[in-house]
């Protein structure tokens, strides 16, 4: 069946409050303004209404509660809204959730999802446009998912609320809400830590994750129809945990790479994917690779700058043709 | 954890706690351990009458002053020194040390070293204790959480989604005089008294003087049940006058170890110290209380000394001679342990 | 109240209609998505900017919310120039990178507005402080609208502007709803200036929607401000008008209370009270025309302005270049 990210996000919510007793709501954003998925969230909401807490404008202790309730053997997600408002809550997410595992030894443990609608979601300026995956990708101790389809925004969420054991970052993005999948019901989903890949291809590997990925493709086809390019597109799905493997093996098959990322170009997703592939990629490479990143600029208001800075099919296109042009310019490690 | 009311058992708690410290201190000094600490010294009778009222269901939060908040709730203190030290035989297996410490069978999930950092964590956990029908929570706090947004916020929700914990705010600055009146002024929060920042949020509360173990007693064990009963957040502030032990940048031991004479008659050679004691240490004035009263014999409370003070020598034995954890257990623990899939 | 020069209710009259007909044309024109974002509309809440700012002197520091366009009109800012930034253009007050959310006008002692919710009142206490430490006569007034009151950081502000006793009023425009979610849901404390209480910071409420209450306490606590005797937080109660932002369909409001909203019309009032007083009314519909022209050539002149050039995208990050540049 078809479904859109959006209502992927409903359903995993909705099924995993059905699911588990145990799990509390703080909160009530989650989808954004997408009206259909609304409209599917709505009935749990009604049902489940004592397991969902109303959320006054304090992040920081809306994500400590989420946290203490899960210590405390229940399963929590807390809607953090808009992805910039996490810095609200840093203090917990950061140096709560993510350590009390590991400072505990082990006798503690935090089953609470963070969810952000993070990401350059057209006019939301500087202070609402942050992509909060590298930073969080900093922090060890969480998990940080950054699915790019339906499928795996339904699956993922509905893991993290249902079965995972660590404190997790689920991190939606307001421009894919609308982007639609085929979903099968009651298929296996995709181990968490395993990247997926979305479309095969022999001649280059475009690795992507959340926004970049339906750019990916899109980028993917057009080289393949305007310039007879086979193009392989890697969907991270997570990047805590982050599956290097596939991303090697990818590149082992096609020997260059270009990585979409909508992070600041520096110490972003791209930076960490550059540097696996530098430390243990480089035989495979034909060209070096090349990182289709946003620059270190705050995002802008007005929509030419802001489209300026944004990573479009269109780029991911030019990085890639850079990328398959230059094969003769590397050298060969012997 | 003690038996409620009986003396006995609280002298015994105390005791424990504060020759526990002491040798803290003197491990410390003596190099073994690396890094800053914090004792108790001086608010032992608030732990012990705190945690009297609590049951297996219950959870306990407290920050790097934790030390006098798990023994009293039960932690074995041998286990304790070894994490204090870094070792292996400790709670975490080295991984928290004397500012995090924690112990999840007793109720003690996590312990937040950052100012107001454990009070978000803490209405998580009577968010739980509501949903679950059984349990409350008690956070121990300093007076400077008051100046953190974490604290506010955390007590907002406490109050708006109406959950069963007490906030117990050890506020360990005030000069002996104004414990019972209040009215003293901070350099840091220009409240008159701490319970009106509280109260301003509509949560109850309530002063109590830090050095009297029988109101201590008292407070907690009526603010306990109001809050199991009526499932609403409570707010105590307890108010203590500083050890002179607690002045410097790292802790002393003035004068050495605290010495029972001290409460019947003997007197130690320094001002400040004579005059805390007979002020504002709740052990020694609850000693003398209980003494005067017929409640315990001098000869009892020896025994009970002797046998804290045997007990807390066992776990810096226990404590030196644990191992310190393999360099690989840095790795572990990063995660727990989870399926990969639905 | 009532003994204020004619001249002065006429200027409160002009800049009441200029702020509502300036968010009408936000609406309209985000309406028809020329508007980028989502803009949130301060019609109803007019009252509180101009009686404040009223009180202001041009280098006074206002910091402002998401809400934030009656703040900067009431200050002084060119319409034109405010408009431009909320369509994100070239000539706008932040050339375009801010947008309705994060208003800029430093030179009229605009600090800044913020699309983080609480996220200008500490840096409110920052300005009166530099203010106080200059000895320069300023003041500082940040507007916030009561859910800001949830956030941690308002206590903590409200903590250092008492204890170092800064030249700081805190206006609160409490209008019963943070996004979708009522008062009464989201808080149990009924009254904002009850926060103020614990740190002996002099706090009223007061009514929001009738401008020459709020100039008449606005006027007693910038005079007591200046005067060095420390912060002061009003809690101007208000009504939103429109939804939180444009485009709410608000099936969180009644009918009924949407039907009330018409008798709380801050304008409305005004008008009835200067009718009482026997000012005739072809002179109210005078500065309504001019006022509406003036405000229809500043949209109409900001629709026509350039956009900024995507070439300059890299301005601005820096005030003063980074020794190690690398590109971008
Ligand atoms: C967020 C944060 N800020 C600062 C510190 C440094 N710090 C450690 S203890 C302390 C003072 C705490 O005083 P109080 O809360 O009264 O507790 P007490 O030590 O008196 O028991 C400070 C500022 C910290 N640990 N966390
Ligand atoms: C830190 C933060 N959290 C959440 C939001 C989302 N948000 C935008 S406006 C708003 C409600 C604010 O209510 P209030 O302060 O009463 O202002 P009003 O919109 O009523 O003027 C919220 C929660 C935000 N912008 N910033
Ligand atoms: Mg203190
Ligand atoms: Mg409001």
């Amino acid at each position: 069946m078809k479904i859109s990210f959006a209502q992927g996000v409903a359903m995993a919510i909705s099924e995993s409050l059905a699911a588990d007793s145990r799990l509390l709501l703080i909160g009530n954003g989650f989808v954004g303004l997408n009206m259909e998925a609304r409209a599917l969230l709505e009935p749990a909401l009604r049902e489940f209404a004592d397991r969902i807490l109303v959320a006054p404008v304090s992040e920081l202790a809306l994500a400590g509660a989420g946290i203490g309730a899960a210590m405390a053997g229940q399963r929590a997600a807390v809607d953090l809204s808009t992805g910039s408002f996490i810095f609200q809550a840093f203090a917990q997410v950061v140096n709560e959730a993510a350590n009390v595992h590991y400072m505990s030894g082990g006798q503690t443990t935090a089953p609470v999802t963070f969810c952000s609608l993070a990401g350059m979601r057209s006019a939301g300026a500087a202070q609402h446009s942050h992509r909060i995956q590298a930073m969080l990708g900093q922090v060890p101790g969480l998990q940080v998912l950054v699915p790019g389809g339906a499928d795996d925004a339904y699956h993922m969420l509905k893991w993290a609320l249902l079965q995972s054991q660590n404190p997790t970052v689920f991190i939606s993005h307001a421009l894919l809400l609308g982007e639609t999948g085929e979903l099968t019901p009651g298929a296996p989903m995709l181990p968490v830590g395993k990247a997926r890949i979305r479309r095969e291809g022999r001649d280059l590997s475009i690795i992507a994750s959340s926004i970049t990925v339906p750019r990916a493709l899109e980028a993917a086809q057009s080289l393949e129809r305007d310039h007879g390019f086979s193009v392989e597109v890697v969907d991270l799905r997570s990047i805590a945990p982050l599956d290097r493997d596939t991303v090697l093996k990818s590149v082992a098959k096609t020997g260059r790479a270009v990585i979409a990322d909508e992070c600041h170009r520096s110490f972003g997703v791209a930076a960490e994917i550059a540097a696996t592939l530098a430390e243990e990629g480089l035989a495979y490479l034909k060209a070096p690779v090349c990182r289709v990143a946003v620059p270190d600029v705050p995002v802008p208001f007005s929509p030419p700058l802001e489209a300026e800075l944004t990573v479009t099919a269109d780029k991911i296109v030019a990085g890639a043709l850079k990328v398959l042009n230059a094969g003769s310019t590397m050298r060969r490690p012997v | 954890m003690q038996r409620k009311n009986d003396p006995g058992e609280r002298v015994a708690a105390m005791l424990r706690i504060r020759r526990f410290e002491e040798q803290c201190i003197l491990l410390s000094k003596d190099g073994q351990f690396p890094g800053h600490y914090h004792v108790y010294i001086g608010q032992e009778a608030t732990a012990v009458a705190a945690c009297a009222e609590l049951g297996t269901d219950d959870f306990v939060f407290s920050n790097w002053r934790n030390h006098g908040h798990l023994l009293a709730r039960g932690a074995a203190p041998d286990r304790m020194m070894a994490e204090i030290l870094g070792k292996a035989g400790g709670y975490a297996r080295g991984k928290s040390g004397t500012l995090h410490m924690a112990v999840r069978e007793l109720g003690v999930p996590a312990t937040s070293a950052l100012v107001g950092g454990s009070l978000p964590l803490a209405t998580g956990a009577a968010l739980a204790c509501k949903r679950q029908g059984r349990g409350v929570v008690v956070a121990f706090f300093g007076d400077a959480a008051l100046e953190e947004g974490a604290c506010y916020e955390a007590m907002i929700l406490a109050s708006l989604w109406k959950l069963p914990i007490l906030f117990v705010c050890e506020n360990n600055s005030i000069p002996p005089a104004q414990r019972q009146r209040g009215q003293y002024t901070s350099s840091t929060l220009p409240a008159a008294q701490l319970v009106d920042v509280p109260q301003a949020l509509q949560i109850r509360t309530e002063a109590v003087d830090g050095a009297d173990a029988d109101a201590l007693a008292e407070c907690f064990d009526r603010l306990v049940a109001e809050v199991r009963s009526e499932g609403t957040p409570r707010f105590v502030e307890v108010r203590c006058t500083r050890w002179p032990g607690n002045f410097p940048l790292w802790p002393e031991l003035p004068c050495g170890q605290w010495q029972l004479d001290w409460a019947f008659g003997q007197s130690p050679d320094r001002a400040d110290l004579a005059t805390w004691l007979e002020q504002s240490d709740p052990l020694l004035l609850y000693l003398r209380k209980i003494v005067a009263a017929g409640g315990l014999t001098r000869e009892q409370v020896q025994a009970l000394d002797e046998r804290a003070r045997a007990e807390m020598a066992g776990a810096v034995r226990f404590a030196l001679d644990s191992p310190f954890p393999a360099p690989e257990e840095a790795y572990q623990h990063v995660r727990a342990e989870q399926g990969a899939t639905l | 109240m009532t003994d204020l020069a004619l001249d002065k209710l006429y200027g409160f009259y002009e800049q009441l209609w200029r702020i509502r007909l300036f968010e009408g044309h936000v609406q309209r024109l985000a309406a028809k998505g020329e508007v980028p974002g989502f803009p949130h509309l301060s019609t109803g809440q007019e009252a509180v900017a101009v009686g404040v700012c009223a009180h202001l002197a041009a280098n006074d520091y206002v910091f402002s919310s998401h809400r934030a366009h009656g703040h900067v009109l009431a200050k002084g800012s060119d319409p034109y120039a405010t408009f431009a930034e909320i369509i994100g253009r070239q000539d706008g007050l932040c050339r375009g990178r801010g947008g309705s959310m994060h208003l800029v006008d430093a030179a009229n002692g605009v600090m800044g507005a913020t699309g983080v919710v609480a996220g200008n009142l500490s840096l409110a206490a920052g300005a009166a402080w530099a203010a106080q430490a200059l000895g320069d006569g300023r003041i500082a007034v940040v507007f916030f609208g009561d859910g800001a009151t949830g956030a941690g950081v308002f206590h903590e502000t409200l903590n250092l502007a008492s204890l170092w006793q800064l030249p700081l009023l805190f206006v609160c425009e409490n209008n019963g709803y943070a996004e979708f979610t009522s008062r009464e849901e989201h808080s149990k404390v009924a009254k904002v200036s009850a926060f103020a209480a614990p740190y002996h910071l002099p706090a009223e409420t007061i009514d929001g929607n009738d401008v020459l209450v709020v100039n008449a306490a606005a006027a007693a606590a910038v005079r007591s401000i200046r005067s060095g005797a420390g912060p002061r937080l009003l809690e101007c109660m208000t009504y939103r008008m429109a939804g939180h932002y444009v485009g709410d369909a608000q099936r969180y409001r009644s009918k009924e209370e949407l039907a009330a909203m018409k008798e709380k019309d801050p304008i409305d009032r005004l008008r009835a009270h200067l009718t009482q007083r026997g000012e005739p009314a072809a002179e109210l519909e005078a500065i309504e025309k001019r006022v509406a022209s003036e405000v229809q050539a500043a949209v109409e002149r900001a629709r026509q302005a350039a956009r900024p050039d995507p070439a300059t995208v890299l301005d601005y990050v820096y005030s003063q270049p980074l020794s190690t540049t690398a590109e971008a």
